[in-house]
């Protein structure tokens, strides 16, 4: 028996403004993803990545179109089964690494000692556990990054977005940041979409689907069929 | 060209930062200006008011061996003189009268000659109590002595020769007796002569035929004053309207050559109206300075607010090539916008202010001081805009790197200042002076003796200045301790809002506790000055009101003629007035303590709380009701001044002989008194020495109940009506006084400084303030951290989590920020008065706590908070995609 998609997007269009100066950042996307997939979203700056993933992840809603998220039920995206990465750093300045990771655990409401304990293994994952007790201001971008993905790792996701998490990294360590989001998506058996412009990055997902000037060429004809 | 291109995106894209740091600047020009107009309307009414009420401007007095005639056209052809009158005066060895069988003499006196025409001139010398307008005029006081009334005859001892009889035609009131009789030419600081008791005033031909005779004889004992109404045309500052009559008065010595001496009345009422304007300087200084740096610091605090932003976006300028000079320039740029814009605006609102408030839109008495009050203020403005914008900026370009520019700065560690303890050291200083300061008594405006120029010692100001910096700063220390040791108790306290997510939002506050305690010193600040502020203008008020009642001696009060025998009965007739709510008869005599004549007040003291107000302060060694008490215990108490226990030398229960007129015999009598207390005042009694007894002991003792006074309370309403109605009801010679008359024409104290405009603006502004340092501080903190609130919202918070985060740290710095200032303002309020003391007459017995105003401002200051709190909260929950974004 073939498992539910974890999504399905079906002519989702994302307008932004109105009348002439209206901009369409997507336009008529059709894809499908599944448990386990590891798709790189390349395309140049502009292109419309960000505003896609932003759809597939359920922080933004598409003008047009439906997309549907059918593994997931009626569970709340966030916290819980879909993990967002950011292109800038996302940590809350005012709570340090162990509270920033914990933070997702403790809105949907894990007791503290609970969420603490799995925040500190999702570091200890990804070779953070040393940083837990430091600030946001004091890790550089690579690091802030990895934490970040470690946050994702903690709530144990099933659908892993990054919008291009390596965009302000240097190449070292933005390997390093890659290699994170690899292994968090084979720890937790997750989809992984990563949306970026680095050819090097893209490569080392299995699937690679581009987006120019707001569409999408991905896998439809397996969707229509 | 990148200045204006800076400009131009500060205009598109930051409007709200930027249009609020302007506000900030003009909240202060507009304080700032408001506060001249109140200062230049201050002094021009205080000249004004001061000088209307000088019955004669100068009195020249001959030299001896100088024609009068001479004098007189010396002085009236004087540039300054609109009018002069020659008044002749004659000692008197004595007068003798023979009324009722008995014959009256009393001790050596005056005889006045008056010229037609002095009463329309200076009307307020003379008021007629019985009889006349014209012809022989006898004092009231005199007339006592004597037992006489219009139609009886008095005999006028001449030394060395015949005496001569006179008719009385009237009895009068000598209103400017001090004025009238005092030494013209006494050195600076002389003991003013009390006036004499015995005065009689004759037409001036009458004098002359009388007294002609005895200038031949003893020219000593005769001499001949011009008085003169001076041109009032007078600038309006007092100090510069002193300088101008001193100068006259001068020029009319030049012109004398050394055949008189001019006596100027309106130089020494415009001497002390010169202190109070000086005294208006004082509570600019006290009241509007600390909101002006209030107004400054909230400026500051909206700048800082968006420092990191602007530290970032230096930043990636830097690593586009720009210097350093090019990014101050950029913070000068935009220095100079915030202070032009703000400052527009902040004269725009001074100039409604002032025009509603004070009359007139201009800043100041004269275009000269507008102009400098306008510039002062906007200055005022660009030195906190450049404190404000430029000065960080300045500092951050000049010394961090551009990788710790990006990065947030430190919001935990203390800074120096408070590592250093430098807020207790400055409080502490502060407690010093003002106790150093104090101790002997607040002197704040310096008037030396003989020396021409005053000044206000601004050195008094140093303690309390340091003490609200110091209580500034200690505020932020508590907040940040509070903050950095208290997890467990905001665990506690915030866990009703944010739950499972109490110890996150603990931990939030503790990292972010620098800008918490920012937001708590602020809040402090903000309702320290507020509560002073309201408290001070509460209690000024009250005392004005005081003052007031002192002198008045109750909402209305009803004076008999000396000669009026009107007993208690006479009570009930006024009670049946309509607003009336209660009388109090209070006997007025003369008694003599020695040789010395001192009025003597007979009341009840159990009842005389009835219709006036007895403040503490009226009384040595004890509380009013103490005093009262005390006087009550046996009927031969007697309450004394300080004055005549000093100067006879009294204890407490020693036997004091008064020797006061009897009704039955006219004579004088000796009646025994037991001195139990001192009095410093008393309502409508003398400031310097009077007497105060049991009422029905005087009527027992004295054959007679005859009241001098009824004083009357109509509960503080419709005294003008009330009064007004009395006077109709009562005979033509009858006083009827009411308090709102009295303020109006009490004005040579700083309680007659018109404080109701200034009330309403350092009110007002107390209120902006404190809606700006609670809401809008806020409001741009949770504004600043819009990425934080998009973070947590893209990470799944709900609504009431992200509530939560809001609403515990703005109940945070609310709750501790008015605590504080509320213990601050206390502090300050008791400072001010004790600082101000010179300015009460009678010191208050407590302060006026305006808890309505109070009531007011908290809820302002609530509710701003509120709406702050619902809008971050409104704004966290919309999903914010291009934030997540930003650098």
């Amino acid at each position: 028996m073939m498992s539910q998609n974890l999504i399905e997007c079906k002519g989702v269009s994302r307008t932004f403004g109105r009348g002439r100066s209206a901009v369409v950042a997507v336009h008529d996307a059709a894809c499908s993803v599944a448990a386990g997939d590891q798709i790189a979203l390349v395309g140049p700056s502009g292109s419309g990545k960000s505003t896609l993933l932003h759809i597939l992840a359920g922080l933004d809603q598409p003008t047009s179109g439906t997309i549907a998220w059918p593994a997931f039920g009626r569970a709340s995206l966030r916290p819980g089964p879909v993990g967002v990465v950011f292109q800038a750093p996302s940590l809350l300045p005012a709570l340090n690494v162990l509270e920033n990771v914990a933070l997702p655990l403790v809105l949907i409401g894990s007791r503290n000692d609970d969420a603490n304990a799995a925040a500190l293994n999702a570091l200890e994952t990804l070779g953070l556990r040393g940083i837990a007790n430091k600030l946001p201001d004091e890790l550089s971008g690579g690091q802030a990054q990895r934490v970040s993905i470690a946050r994702v790792l903690a709530g144990r996701p099933q659908l892993l977005l990054a919008d291009e998490p390596t965009g302000q990294l240097d190449h070292e360590t933005a390997r390093l940041v890659v290699d994170a989001l690899l292994a968090t998506a084979e720890f937790s058996n997750a989809a992984l979409i990563i949306s970026t412009h680095d050819i090097e990055v893209a490569q080392r997902c299995a699937t690679q689907w581009q987006v120019a000037d707001g569409r999408l060429h991905a896998n439809f004809q397996e969707l229509t069929s | 060209m990148i200045v204006v291109t800076w400009i131009r995106g500060l205009i598109l894209r930051r409007p709200g930062r930027t249009a609020t740091t302007a506000l900030g600047v003009a909240v202060a020009v507009a304080l700032l200006a408001s506060l001249g107009s109140f200062l230049a309307h201050s002094k021009a009414t205080m000249t004004r008011r001061s000088i209307e009420n000088v019955p004669v401007d100068w009195q020249v007095e001959s030299a001896p061996g100088v024609s009068a005639a001479q004098l007189l056209d010396t002085v009236s052809h004087h540039k300054s003189v609109r009018a002069a009158l020659p008044v002749s005066f004659a000692k008197t060895s004595g007068l003798t009268a023979t009324t009722g069988g008995s014959q009256q003499t009393t001790g050596a006196g005056f005889v006045l000659g008056i010229p037609d025409g002095y009463r329309s001139t200076f009307p307020s010398m003379i008021r007629t109590l019985t009889g006349p307008q014209s012809g022989v005029m006898i004092a009231q006081q005199t007339a006592a002595n004597l037992h006489v009334a219009p139609g009886d005859t008095v005999t006028i001892g001449r030394t060395g020769l015949s005496p001569v009889q006179v008719k009385i035609g009237s009895v009068v009131d000598l209103v400017s007796a001090d004025e009238l009789f005092q030494v013209v030419g006494a050195p600076p600081g002389a003991t003013a002569a009390a006036p004499p008791d015995n005065v009689i005033l004759l037409p001036t031909a009458q004098w002359h035929t009388l007294f002609d005779p005895l200038a031949q004889a003893r020219a000593d004992l005769v001499k001949t004053q011009i008085h003169t109404r001076i041109d009032h045309s007078l600038p309006s500052d007092p100090s510069a309207a002193y300088s101008n009559v001193l100068g006259q008065a001068n020029n009319l010595e030049v012109a004398l050559a050394g055949s008189g001496r001019v006596g100027s009345n309106i130089a020494a009422t415009l001497a002390s109206a010169r202190s109070d304007a000086l005294y208006a300087q004082v509570l600019f200084v006290f009241l509007g300075v600390p909101g002006a740096v209030l107004a400054g610091l909230l400026t500051a605090t909206v700048a800082s607010v968006g420092r990191d932003r602007g530290r970032r976006e230096h930043a990636v300028l830097r690593t586009r090539g720009a210097t350093v000079p090019q990014l101050v320039r950029l913070a000068m740029s935009e220095t100079a916008l915030v202070t032009v814009v703000g400052s527009a605006v902040g004269l725009g609102v001074a100039s409604v202010i002032g025009s509603t408030v004070f009359g007139s839109a201009q800043f100041g008495a004269t275009t000269g001081s507008a102009v400098m009050w306008g510039a002062a203020s906007v200055l005022g403005g660009l030195v906190i805009a450049a404190a404000a914008i430029a000065l960080p900026a300045w500092i951050d370009a000049r010394g961090m790197t551009v990788s710790a520019s990006r990065r947030r700065q430190d919001r935990v560690g203390q800074p120096r200042w408070a590592k250093y303890g430098l807020d207790i050291i400055v409080f502490a200083l502060g407690a010093f002076t003002f106790w150093l300061t104090s101790r002997g008594g607040y002197k704040l405006v310096l008037a030396p003796e003989g020396v021409p120029s005053i000044s206000v010692n601004y050195w008094a100001f140093f303690g309390p200045a340091l003490m609200w910096i110091g209580g500034g700063m200690i505020a932020w220390r508590i907040a940040e301790f509070t903050a950095r040791r208290g997890r467990g108790l905001l665990c506690i306290t915030t866990r009703p809002l944010a739950g499972t997510l109490a110890p996150t939002v603990a931990a939030s506050m503790i990292r972010q506790r620098r800008l918490l305690a920012r937001g708590v010193a602020l809040v402090a600040l903000t309702a320290t000055f507020a509560a002073s502020t309201a408290i001070f203008n509460a209690t000024y008020k009250q005392q004005a009101l005081v003052d007031a009642l002192l002198t008045n001696g109750a909402d209305v009060t009803v004076v008999q003629p000396q000669a009026a025998t009107v007993g208690p009965e006479f009570a009930s007739l006024i009670r049946s007035v309509h607003g009336v709510r209660s009388v109090e008869p209070v006997q007025h005599r003369y008694a003599y303590v020695g040789a010395d004549l001192q009025d003597l007040y007979g009341i009840n003291p159990a009842t005389i709380v009835n219709a006036t107000k007895l403040q503490d302060a009226y009384f040595q060694g004890g509380s009013a009701r103490l005093i009262m008490q005390k006087l009550a215990q046996h009927p031969d108490n007697l309450v004394v001044s300080a004055e005549t226990v000093r100067d006879f030398q009294l204890h407490p229960g020693d036997l004091i002989n008064l020797r006061l007129q009897d009704a039955a015999t006219k004579q004088y009598k000796t009646i025994p008194f037991h001195y139990v207390a001192i009095g410093a005042e008393f309502p409508t009694a003398p400031r310097d020495s009077f007497l105060l007894a049991n009422r029905d002991y005087i009527a027992q003792q004295t054959h007679s109940n005859a009241v001098g006074t009824f004083l009357i309370d109509t509960a503080g309403t419709s005294q003008a009506a009330i009064a007004g109605t009395l006077r109709k009801q009562v005979a033509g010679d009858v006083l009827v006084t009411d308090l709102t008359h009295s303020r109006k024409v009490i004005a040579s104290s700083l309680t007659a400084v018109d404080l109701a405009g200034l009330t309403k603006v350092e009110l007002g502004f107390a209120l902006a303030l404190t809606a700006a340092a609670t809401g809008l501080v806020l409001w741009l903190g949770f504004m600043e951290r819009r990425r934080t609130f998009a973070i947590a919202h893209a990470l799944g918070a709900r609504p009431r989590q992200l509530g939560a985060f809001v609403w515990s740290e703005a109940g945070f710095v609310v709750a501790l920020g008015l605590a504080i200032g509320t213990v601050g303002g206390t502090l300050m309020s008791q400072g001010l008065v004790k600082i101000l003391k010179g300015v009460f007459d009678p010191p208050p017995s407590y302060l006026a706590v305006p808890w309505s105003y109070l009531g007011l401002a908290t809820l302002v200051g609530l509710s701003a908070v509120v709406i702050a709190s619902l809008v971050a909260v409104r704004e966290a929950r919309r999903p914010q995609l291009s934030v997540l974004r930003e650098i």
